[in-house]
């Protein structure tokens, strides 16, 4: 036999129904707190414990004054040398006592006689300039994503680096600090390098003249895409752009450009000798965008063909107007 | 009381979205502490005698090919890649030398003969190997079915040479393939008289500019003191090609600020475009969409214009 049905319930008050929602509310809300309480705050790795913080740089000596110069040769270490002579000679910019930082490019574990890299004679050259001037120290670093020990071992970086005296830092996932570049676009809550610059008082960028399927060339400002870590080839979608804000992020010393071979195909990572010409020029500038801007003529192209360059000027990171540096051009004479 | 629930819903909503809006670090930097995963075998079983293995394989993903060739992955990207494998090898003997083979696996057998062609190297000397092969100095690429393969050497010696080629060999000795790349028919479209050697390519995509150009045959030619580009690409079906054109020319027009020039007396159909002081000519005939790409003026893209209307109707000279 089943049993009688319950007898159907009083309905709900206005006060029991003000009651239930104001608990279903109250329910919500717990709810929604505790969500963004426990948001990120064991995320995996150390990484987002820290608040971004703004992460620009400035090395540059403004006592020095905007300069250039072009030395043309074949010898890299002879360059660097004219070149360097021509704008009043490394002490102008590296004090006795300074901490040098070198970003070179070390994107690629291929042999030096590619110049996908940094070259290690012109590395090895410019630690010992440094140490000659009186640096306390010279560190040499980069971020390449795949394999770094090979990288700077294979592109014969590392061996030159510490040949001639300098410390290599090969970055890990912690030496690296979320910035927020202000007025960026791209570089918000994003790792960037942080670790080896403790301490640091001067910059120098010393990159390879390339060509490269996404950016158009590859030189000193493209360069400093090693400081980012994190899944960057995201920013691949708009290169222009994330090349512009790295100007914004770090003002360095000097560039080092090396056309001495320039890359005119396949880049940036090219592969075979055929890739390359050679053409005999080394350019060091206080001016990232003038040097990239002279550089694009190595590869046969204009700064007007390298969007970058032009919104770069634009914005007051450089001028593209390199002649307006009145650069010393000078002929290297190989010891 | 429901509004203030429907308010607080609203803000958890909000807040949910503004979070997901953003990039998490920390999902960015756990993403990359394993960019590419360590293949677990070599790329080879047995070595050529006289080379070696110096670190494992890698292999790495669409995800993450950048990781290992930065920009210029979108070229693989867009032609169809699949996935990379690489190793380096040091060569006994030899002190300091050292090669890396990297195969790529492209899917498709012209998907490998597109990123074979458009990076071949000027002048490189055909190496007799696989589907299509060249030697540059220091470095052998081939097409083996659907793989792209490039051997690159620390150096460009005799030896280095031999080694690139054994481990070359060794690889195709030992990878089966469903089907091999052949692109004659193509190739045969662009007559030898003039043609720059070494110059036929297939573009993969965004051909001239224009994104949804794809897989179109190039070929570059001397004309007198410049140079032009003759293309040529073969569609399912006439009334594509006809489309295609019709898009390529529009672009030309509205897109890049050409003007239409009186149109040429053959082929039918055909237009030829002024643009930054040289001239396009564009048409379709058949299942192909054709043309003259930078001709120097308005005769010599005309004059090819019948070379490669001809080579498409089937009158070879």
């Amino acid at each position: 036999m089943n049993p009688p049905a319950p007898e159907p319930g009083p309905l709900a008050s206005r006060r029991e129904f003000f009651r239930r929602g104001l608990r279903a509310g109250a329910a919500i809300a717990a709810t929604g707190g505790l969500g963004a309480w426990l948001l990120n705050r064991h995320p995996p790795g150390d990484f987002s414990r820290v608040r971004a913080s703004d992460p620009r740089r400035d090395f540059s000596v403004r006592t020095a004054g905007p300069r250039m110069a072009v030395a043309t040769g074949r010898s890299r270490p002879a360059m660097l040398r004219a070149a360097l002579a021509a704008m009043g000679g490394i002490e102008r910019y590296i004090a006795r006592g300074d901490r040098v930082m070198l970003k070179v490019n070390a994107a690629f574990a291929t042999p030096a006689l590619l110049c996908a890299t940094t070259h290690p004679e012109l590395l090895a050259e410019l630690v010992r300039l440094c140490h000659s001037a009186g640096a306390a120290s010279v560190v040499v670093t980069d971020n390449p994503i795949n394999a770094p020990e090979s990288c700077f071992e294979l592109s014969g970086i590392g061996p030159a680096a510490r040949a001639a005296g300098a410390d290599l830092f090969v970055p890990g996932p912690g030496s690296f600090r979320p910035g927020t570049l202000p007025g960026g676009r791209l570089i918000r809550d994003w790792p960037v390098l942080s670790e080896p610059f403790a301490g640091v008082t001067k910059l120098i960028g010393v990159a390879p003249v390339k060509s490269h399927d996404r950016a158009g060339a590859s030189m000193t400002m493209k360069n400093w895409y090693g400081l980012l870590g994190g899944r960057r080839n995201q920013f691949h979608q708009d290169i222009d752009g994330i090349i512009v804000e790295l100007a914004m992020l770090v003002k360095p010393t000097l560039v080092v450009l090396d056309g001495t071979d320039s890359m005119m195909t396949n880049g940036p990572t090219g592969g075979s000798l055929a890739d390359l010409k050679a053409t005999n020029t080394l350019i060091v500038a206080t001016d990232p965008v003038a040097a990239d801007a002279l550089g694009a003529t190595l590869l046969g192209r204009s700064f007007r063909d390298l969007a970058y360059l032009s919104r770069a000027d634009g914005l007051g990171l450089g001028t593209t107007d390199f002649e307006s540096l009145h650069p010393a051009r000078v002929q290297a004479q190989a010891s | 009381m429901a509004a203030c629930a429907l308010a607080v819903l609203a803000a958890v909503l909000a807040c949910v979205c503004i979070q997901q809006s953003r990039f998490d670090p920390a999902v960015m930097v756990a993403a990359a502490a394993s960019p590419a995963a360590p293949s677990p075998a070599g790329l080879l079983e047995r070595w050529p005698e006289g080379v070696s293995p110096m670190s494992g394989a890698e292999a790495f993903t669409q995800g993450t090919l950048s990781d290992k060739i930065d920009g210029k992955a979108e070229l693989y990207l867009s032609a169809g890649f699949v996935s990379l494998k690489s190793q380096r090898v040091s060569l006994a003997g030899a002190q300091g030398t050292w090669m890396e083979i990297l195969v790529y696996d492209m899917g498709l057998p012209s998907n490998a003969y597109s990123v074979f062609s458009s990076q071949r190297r000027p002048n490189a000397a055909d190496a007799g190997m696989g589907d299509y092969s060249y030697e540059a100095d220091n470095e052998l690429c081939l097409v083996h079915g659907s793989y792209y393969v490039e051997v690159v050497c620390s150096g460009s010696s005799d030896p280095a040479r031999r080694a690139a080629e054994a481990l070359a060999r060794a690889f195709i000795g030992s990878t089966a393939v469903a089907e091999h790349a052949n692109v004659g028919a193509e190739q045969a479209l662009f007559p030898t008289e003039g043609l720059i050697a070494g110059s036929i390519a297939l573009v993969p995509s965004d051909v001239f500019g224009l994104d949804q150009l794809r897989n179109v045959f190039v070929a570059r030619y001397r004309d007198g003191a410049g140079e032009l580009t003759l293309f040529a690409a073969r569609r399912d079906a006439p009334g594509a090609a006809a489309r295609e054109a019709a898009e390529l020319r529009g672009f030309f027009v509205a897109d890049c600020g050409g003007k239409e020039a009186p149109p040429p007396p053959s082929p039918p159909g055909a237009s030829i475009i002024e643009m930054d002081g040289a001239f396009e000519a564009v048409f379709s005939s058949g299942p192909y969409v054709a043309g003259v790409h930078q001709a120097p003026d308005r005769a010599s893209a005309q004059r090819w214009l019948g070379v490669i209307s001809r080579r498409i109707a089937g009158e070879r000279p």
